[in-house]
């Protein structure tokens, strides 16, 4: 019963690192960009709904109102600022790495190197939970998990079904062919990445939703969400929510049943033997790659 | 349709054409021959706006598509059939085509493409939702082939599409070069295989080491001892 609980709740958690992994999977694989700064943007994501909330009264999840078309544009700048500079994928891993600890500095500095939780009377999910029969789950990761499903079902059936997707899938295999037919790469890669850091708004939300956040929480979300893209298939949406899921599942069930400090070894451990016997993540099939 | 004026191209320091002069009218097909590495799908290429190290023009209907830049040369009514096929292996073979008429001014007559692509390649309607890399070389390539007339082209640039295939599946590329043709296409062919490549085209090219070195009717060109020696090395 309580494994099962916690299988279940760790599922749920899954969601919220779908929704951080999410942007960078897609960029990572369509522009070739390993963006590290991606986690830089969820952690401003996340005290930005913090000092909306508290200090201007908004409702937490409505803060994406004001900080998904700001992080848009933060973005899709910077993938501009990339695409002038000719910043390479390793180079990128480098770049953004070194943006990522400003990000983090610029916002100890703003914010304090203090723990930041919105109070209860501000943030009325932290407090609340839901049960589904004999389970019970905290409102902010079943909220979380509700993102992650939409979020990650939207940007599949875009993918696949729009236009705009196929251009990018396109752009991903043969960026000169690609070109040949007509699709910008400039323009295209702009809005793919603007839309990726206004996922990473969305992630902060849903982050400061249920946890407190230091400027330097983001290292510890590297391992966990790199390891959702690579185990989800880089570039691969729907990949994501299922690694996210197994992840979360993992993790919660050792932490339960055996000790919360062995989770990061057995979850990295099944990790790498997942990736001996699907290289290309759990849902690529050999060959396709 | 088509007019290169006095071509030059580069890869990095080591200039790959010079001076090349060629032309295609309006629904004319016009072959290109050559020994390797003479040039020819750097030639097309730059046509194509892949390759942009040139000087010289490059003239689609009196615009001169060198300065366009490279994804809007499709407005311009080119549309490539590169070497290689070079499909998206990891898109269905319906998605390769619908890609084919990203471009604005193409996606209006998708449907209408779709129909006429899979009745040109049976095949490909059949396979619609296979992916393509999964397909075979000659289906590969009536793929690469459907996707560039999605494109609605007026002149399609065709590199070497016989490359790699089978001899029925060759008759079957030809054929369908004959169709697009008639259809008020114009096409330039990049061939490996000469007398094929003169028996569906009008006029002809010798490119070698970087120039044109012959030119002429097709009737002309498939007596000329010059094009035996600089192709076929007789
Ligand atoms: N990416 C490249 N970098 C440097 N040089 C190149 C490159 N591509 C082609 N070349 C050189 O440019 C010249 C023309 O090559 P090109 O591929 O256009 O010839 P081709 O006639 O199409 O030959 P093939 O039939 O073998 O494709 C050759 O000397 C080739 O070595």
């Amino acid at each position: 019963m309580t494994t099962l609980q916690a299988a279940l709740s760790g599922a749920l958690v899954g969601g919220m690192f779908a929704v951080m992994a999410a942007g960078l999977s897609l960029t990572w694989g369509m522009l070739r960009v390993i963006n590290l700064a991606h986690f830089g943007l969820i952690l401003v994501g996340a005290y930005l709904t913090f000092e909306l909330a508290t200090s201007w009264g908004i409702d937490p999840i409505l803060t994406i109102v004001l900080t998904v078309p700001l992080m848009f544009l933060v973005g899709a700048g910077l993938q501009w600022a990339f695409d002038r500079l000719g910043v390479e994928e390793f180079a990128s891993l480098l770049v953004s790495f070194g943006l990522l600890i400003i990000v983090m500095q610029t916002v100890s500095n703003v914010w304090s190197a203090d723990f930041q939780r919105m109070p209860g009377d501000v943030n009325p999910y932290a407090t609340q939970s839901v049960s589904l029969g004999r389970f019970v789950f905290p409102a902010p990761t079943l909220i979380a998990f509700v993102f992650a499903v939409v979020i990650v079902v939207t940007a599949d059936q875009v993918l696949r079904r729009t236009f705009a997707g196929r251009a990018l899938r396109a752009f991903a295999e043969d960026r000169a062919v690609a070109s040949a037919f007509g699709i910008d790469h400039r323009r295209l890669g702009m809005v793919l990445a603007g839309l990726s850091a206004a996922s990473a708004a969305v992630a902060g939300m849903l982050f400061a939703l249920g946890n407190a956040v230091t400027p330097s929480t983001p290292f510890e979300w590297i391992g966990v969400v790199f390891a959702v893209v690579i185990l989800g298939g880089i570039g691969q949406v729907g990949g994501v929510l299922l690694a996210g899921v197994l992840v979360g599942t993992l993790s919660a069930v050792v932490s339960a049943t055996w000790s919360p400090a062995l989770s990061p070894l057995v979850l990295f451990s099944a990790i790498i033997l997942a990736l001996l016997f699907r290289p290309y993540g759990l849902l690529t099939v050999r060959g396709a790659r | 349709m088509l007019e290169v004026r006095d071509l030059e191209a580069w890869y990095l320091q080591a200039q790959a054409l010079w001076g090349v002069d060629l032309s295609v009218a309006d629904g004319e097909v016009v072959c290109l021959v050559g020994p390797n590495g003479a040039g020819k799908s750097t030639l097309v290429k730059a046509i194509a706006g892949l390759h942009r190290s040139t000087r010289g023009t490059i003239a689609v209907d009196g615009v001169d598509v060198a300065r366009v830049a490279a994804h809007r040369v499709g407005d311009h009514g080119v549309a490539l059939v590169p070497e290689g096929r070079r499909v998206f292996a990891r898109m269905s073979v319906h998605d390769n085509l619908v890609l084919g008429a990203y471009r604005r001014g193409a996606r209006s007559g998708l449907d209408a493409g779709l129909a006429r692509v899979h009745e040109l390649f049976p095949r490909l309607a059949e396979r619609s939702a296979q992916l393509a890399g999964s397909l075979s070389g000659g289906e590969q390539q009536m793929l690469a082939i459907g996707r560039a007339l999605l494109a609605q082209p007026r002149l399609l640039l065709m590199d070497e599409p016989s490359l790699g295939l089978a001899p029925v599946v060759v008759d079957e590329v030809f054929d369908a070069i004959r169709t697009i043709n008639a259809d008020g296409v114009s096409v330039l062919l990049v061939e490996q295989d000469v007398e094929r490549a003169l028996e569906v085209s009008a006029r002809g090219y010798v490119l070698a080491e970087g120039r044109i070195v012959a030119s002429g009717s097709a009737a002309e060109l498939t007596g000329s001892a010059l094009v035996r020696r600089s192709v076929l090395g007789l």
